[in-house]
């Protein structure tokens, strides 16, 4: 057992919270190089992605990684999560998980 | 799957033998007994949740989240470590909010073929039984199947959210307690099958009542009615019944045969006349 390295559920606006911390957040990915991908956060806010590797434009694509910026992630764990999501659950789930019921998650 | 109701964790998933839990639980007063024995089936939890629950008793699988006793549990998260070898595979499951140790007894084909299909770095949805193996909290799970529609993580932790919530409301009273909840599922099975020879009996019961009459017997009860003379003691035979009505003689003797059973109708000279009573 070991919780001492959580990826904290996070949207663009949790994450400048968790600048240096591990976070992870589900992402449209809307410009993709290989190395530098910009990406739509699940409450609308433009996120930038470091180490995403070439991904089907418009996919949703879960990042695991470490919050550099207020608006960066460099991911060190990326999941297709393909063309459809439910990005209205998973925000509030992120709220949720970081507000009233904190304690079940971090 | 498993719902709570229906599936005694306890006796299923503990390798058999005396669980203190049940006698003390028996001693108990009912309410405690009820609540803890409705909460034990499976249960969707975080790590985090499982790293903070406390042992309730010397058993090695029995462990208290929220003040219930959680034997089986679900979890969503990603597989890694995953070590296959003759009789089990072992792997971590790191669901986002910790790590926890995973063991899958490889009895069958089924369940080789099963954790042949789940790798590393995938998503996976874990059912298991949580157990203290050295001092380590641990799963031994029964079932592993890759996720295939991502939106069954977040579900996941909203359940588990709403089964925290949920246990919590219970835990501090504010919903009534409901005895009938955990027998009425069951209740419904039994019914149907010592009651089979209900169902044929009731519409019968129902033609025979004067509102619920067949369209023929209200056809035959209306014509009689409409053509009763005090002074023909003889009644309507059968043939005029069948003519002026339409209807095959079978059908016309058929409601006859009913109405006068219910004490409508009567014969008269012979079988072949009736009159209203």
């Amino acid at each position: 057992m070991d919780t001492s390295n959580p990826a904290v559920f996070v949207n663009g606006e949790l994450l400048p919270k968790f600048i240096g911390k591990k976070v992870r957040t589900v992402v449209q990915v809307n410009k993709c190089d290989g190395v530098v991908s910009a990406a739509k956060s699940t409450d609308d806010q433009e996120l930038t992605v470091n180490g995403l590797p070439q991904v089907p434009l418009m996919n949703f694509v879960e990042v695991i990684g470490i919050a550099e910026t207020n608006h960066s992630i460099n991911a060190e764990i990326w999941t297709d999560f393909g063309t459809t999501f439910d990005t209205n659950s998973y925000n509030q789930l992120c709220q949720l998980a970081n507000g009233e019921f904190r304690n079940l998650f971090l | 799957m498993f719902s709570g109701s229906q599936f005694d964790a306890t006796t299923a998933f503990s390798g058999g033998g005396f669980m203190a839990s049940q006698s003390t639980n028996l001693n108990d007063s009912s309410p405690s007994a009820a609540k803890s024995r409705e909460t034990q089936g499976l249960i969707p939890v975080t790590v985090k949740q499982i790293s903070e629950a406390s042992h309730s008793g010397d058993e090695k699988s029995n462990f208290v989240i929220n003040g219930i006793d959680v034997n089986n549990v679900t979890l969503v998260g990603m597989m890694f470590e995953k070590a296959e070898r003759t009789t089990d595979v072992n792997f971590v499951l790191d669901d986002g909010t910790g790590r926890i140790k995973c063991r899958r007894w490889v009895n069958e084909a089924f369940d080789t073929k099963e954790m042949e299909e789940v790798q590393d770095g995938m998503y996976v949805r874990v059912y298991g039984h949580l157990k203290s193996f050295q001092g380590v909290k641990q799963l031994v799970v029964f079932s592993v199947r890759p996720v295939t529609n991502f939106d069954e993580i977040s579900f996941h932790f909203i359940d588990c959210i709403h089964n925290h919530l949920h246990t919590k409301v219970k835990a501090e009273g504010i919903t009534p307690a409901n005895p009938s909840s955990g027998s009425s599922l069951i209740t419904p099975v039994k019914n149907a099958s010592n009651g089979s020879q209900e169902p044929s009996s009731n519409p019968g019961y129902a033609q025979y009542s004067v509102d619920g009459l067949k369209d023929c017997d209200k056809l035959v009860m209306d014509y009689l009615q409409q053509h009763s003379d005090m002074s023909d003691e003889r009644g309507i035979h059968v043939n005029e019944l069948s003519r002026e009505l339409k209807l095959p003689m079978d059908k016309i003797m058929l409601s006859l045969k009913t109405l006068g059973d219910d004490g409508l109708v009567y014969s008269t000279i012979d079988d072949y006349h009736y009159k209203q009573a």
